[in-house]
């Protein structure tokens, strides 16, 4: 990305301890607008934790995170999250509708525009014809979705994601990815993505931030040289898409130690 | 097919009760039991139909009636807002929740003496003793729904910047929900014990006064017609919260 | 680790409400008539242990409650298996059991008097009536949900009822049977309270309304508080024995109704 822009979040010298364990050490980088940029490393090495961190529901325990250049105080409704555990993201008592509602309500759109809005996002995300279905009436596919539709309502500057795809089987996975960058595409919000899948990772991002464990800090941030847009099978079988891959694995696997 | 077995069970469940009712009939005409304290079932029917129609036993039944609702909607009001109090608020949880979880137990019956000493023998005393007492399950029902609300609700919440008050209003009290219509069922149940028990005591028009009295006199037909009515209103006061549960519940049941 | 520091927090607003109402007695001394200040009830606490009453009529009220909770204990539990167990049983007494289940208890109070009179036997009739209840409901719940296993065992080793009931189906849900006591314990002592408030001339809810008719509000008031702490007590003790007896067979707690 061009280093000419002004950086959309930006965090210097992040750290954040619970009690006496340090998690997050001297976090240090810039997310642009409109990139997609992930973040992978060891289970339990502070992944989510920097997504809280970036969403403002945590407060840094030193350093500062600052969104266009204000510090982050709080939950900001430029910025929406998309959970892992969509189980229990979603309203059970609410259905489709009801839960991509929620987050107009709050942004205190009015109710007839409120209709037209959560019927486009529910067509947006392939849930046209479930407005009426409950979370658990849907698959986790179905789900994932609507938490996505819900997230996108609050008509974000910024989508923070924990994970989205972790539980979902491969084909859902792939179809999912693939109007993920559709999405960024068409509406330039910058895309934060957790995943523990490496190729995920290299698929979706421009860039990749390797985390290393305890406590977690950045090892390495990879630049993804591959043309958008992506495919799921010509994408794969760049040499460069496999070269990376190589290379990330090498960081995580060396990370372990 | 799930319908023509449901549609079976029903009819062979009314045909028992049908079966038990000419036992009674039985039971009562070959006087296996003093008809002082088992009267025929037709002559109960009748001294049903003729306090209805005299108005008598109607009186007392809407009396019994209005107090258990008056009661219970009072019960509800205070019970459910002091609840989200409570459950909203860690600090005051610490100060009070043991004190309440203490006082439970405590027979809301025990209370009428105390209510009659401060407020006296009125109508306002009856309400306030079913208030009083029909409260507790929706206090406690409502303060554990609130405290266990799913965390990432209200991180869901809070991502959307939510403000405190529609956290409360939109999430905590929606998942609430099974807890506090559970607690309004058992409250009912309670509104209307209380409210025939201060009638007893007081001998205020209503349920609890008529069956002292026709026990008093031996009028066995007509207490028994008074058992029936309040057998109907603990009857119909269920049959109405199953439906209210189905419908606010509709999304637990759409699991399946 | 040092030892943690007790929490007197809890304390705080029952010793905050207790001076409140002695200060408030102190300043409306006309109030006397009806109210007793907390030293008054301390006082008359003493009072009526030391004459005796208060050991009577607690006697008087234990033996009803835990005699009518043992007779609809009992019953209620037979009923419930018999319902868990056959469910077209169950079926069949639908109609006829609910309408009397939802009979309120108190309903039951002249009749009772009519047969019995005054005292022991009567209010015994009515706590076995109403405790069944809800025995029942908790014993038809625990042997619906016996492990299905366990029954095809019983039927593969061709057990009789008698066996298959002793060996397999008393043993698996006896922890649960042991929380429905603790529950409708809590339901007899309610209910004994109840019939001697409203009717019976006789144990502590009699004793509350006579010393409230008589004027003599301190020994009101510490009778009352005395049946709360008799309540509470019994409670305690069955939570404890649950707690000793079944800790490991009762996950969560055991409190599922
Ligand atoms: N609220 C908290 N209090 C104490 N420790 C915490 C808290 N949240 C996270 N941690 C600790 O911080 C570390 C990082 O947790 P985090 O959830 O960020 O890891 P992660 O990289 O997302 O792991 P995973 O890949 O398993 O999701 C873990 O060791 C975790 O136990
Ligand atoms: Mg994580």
């Amino acid at each position: 990305m061009s280093t000419a822009m002004p950086a959309q979040i930006s965090l210097a010298d992040v750290d954040v301890s619970f009690g006496s364990k340090t998690v997050l050490s001297g976090l240090n980088f810039e997310v642009f607008k409109g990139e997609v940029i992930s973040i992978v490393g060891a289970s339990g090495c502070g992944k989510t934790t920097s997504l809280r961190l970036l969403a403002g529901l945590l407060a840094p325990s030193g350093g500062s995170v600052s969104f266009e250049g204000k510090p982050v105080r709080g939950p900001r409704r430029e910025t929406a999250i998309v959970f892992q555990d969509y189980g229990k993201a979603l309203l059970p008592w609410r259905t489709a509708e009801g839960n991509v509602s929620l987050a107009l309500e709050v942004m205190g759109v009015p109710g007839p525009e409120r209709r037209s809005r959560i019927s486009e996002l529910l067509a947006l995300t392939g849930l046209a014809g479930h407005h009426d279905k409950y979370p658990a009436q849907m698959s986790g596919g179905m789900q994932q979705r609507l938490q996505i539709a819900r997230a996108l309502a609050q008509d974000p500057a910024v989508l923070l994601m924990d994970e989205p795809f972790g539980a979902l089987d491969a084909m859902t996975r792939q179809s999912l990815q693939d109007e993920l960058l559709d999405l960024s595409a068409r509406t330039g919000v910058t895309i934060y993505f957790v995943t523990h899948d490496l190729e995920e990772a290299i698929y979706l991002s421009d860039r990749i931030i390797g985390l290393l464990p305890n406590p977690g800090r950045i090892g390495r941030i990879f630049d993804v040289p591959l043309p958008r847009p992506r495919d799921q099978l010509i994408t794969k079988e760049d040499r460069s898409f496999l070269a990376l891959r190589h290379e990330l694995y090498d960081f995580v696997k060396g990370s372990e130690h | 097919m799930i319908r023509f077995t449901q549609i079976a069970s029903f009819a062979l469940s009314l045909l028992v009760a049908l079966a038990l009712i000419g036992l009674w009939h039985f039971v009562a005409s070959a006087r296996l039991v003093p008809p002082i304290f088992l009267p025929l079932p037709e002559k109960t029917f009748d001294a049903l139909v003729t306090g209805m129609q005299n108005g008598v036993l109607l009186d007392a039944s809407l009396a019994t009636l209005r107090r258990m609702f008056f009661g219970w909607f009072l019960a509800c009001l205070a019970g459910i807002s002091l609840g989200a109090l409570v459950g909203s608020s860690q600090k005051l949880r610490i100060y009070v929740a043991p004190m309440l979880e203490t006082l439970r137990p405590l027979p809301a019956s025990s209370l009428i003496p105390l209510f009659i000493a401060v407020i006296g023998l009125s109508e306002g005393m009856i309400l306030g003793v079913i208030a009083f007492g029909a409260l507790w399950p929706l206090l406690l029902a409502t303060t554990h729904g609130i405290v266990s609300v799913e965390p990432l609700l209200i991180e869901v919440a809070q991502a959307l910047a939510m403000p405190k008050h529609k956290v409360l209003w939109k999430i905590s009290l929606p998942s609430a929900m099974p807890d506090i219509l559970a607690a309004m069922r058992l409250s009912l149940t309670v509104s209307l014990i209380l409210a025939v028990v201060c009638e007893m005591l007081t001998g205020s028009e209503g349920l609890g006064q008529w069956l002292l009295a026709t026990s008093r006199a031996f009028a066995s037909t007509k207490m028994f017609a008074g058992i029936v009515v309040l057998g109907l209103m603990g009857y119909a006061s269920s049959l109405i919260m199953n439906l209210v549960e189905a419908r606010a519940l509709k999304w637990k049941s759409a699991a399946n | 680790m040092s030892a943690r520091k007790p929490d007197f927090r809890p304390f705080a607003v029952p010793l905050g409400l207790v001076l409140l109402w002695e200060a408030l007695m102190l300043a409306f001394p006309t109030a006397s008539e009806t109210l007793a200040p907390p030293h008054a009830v301390i006082l008359g606490f003493f009072g009526i242990v030391t004459d005796g009453t208060l050991a009577l009529q607690t006697a008087q009220t234990l033996s009803s409650a835990l005699g009518g909770l043992a007779i609809g204990f009992t019953l209620g539990s037979l009923l419930g298996a018999a319902f868990g167990l056959w469910r077209w049983f169950d079926r069949a007494m639908q109609i006829s059991v609910e309408s009397v289940r939802l009979i309120p208890s108190v309903a039951l109070i002249p009749l009772s008097m009519m047969v019995f009179g005054f005292g022991t036997r009567m209010e015994i009739t009515i706590v076995a009536f109403t405790t069944q209840w809800p025995a029942m409901v908790l014993a038809r719940a625990a042997v619906r949900e016996v492990e299905p296993r366990l029954m095809e065992v019983a039927t593969v080793l061709q057990m009789s009822l008698l066996q298959s009931a002793t060996k397999i189906v008393l043993p698996s849900i006896l922890p649960r049977l042991f929380v429905s006591l603790r529950l409708t314990a809590g339901v007899a002592m309610i209910v004994a309270i109840t019939v001697e408030v409203a009717a019976n001339p006789y144990g502590l809810g009699a004793a509350i309304l006579a010393a409230q008719i008589s004027f003599r509000p301190e020994v009101m008031l510490a009778t009352l508080i005395w049946t709360g702490v008799v309540g509470a007590g019994i409670n305690q003790v069955l939570l404890t024995t649950q707690n000793r007896l079944f800790r490991h067979s009762l996950p969560g707690g055991g409190g599922s109704e």
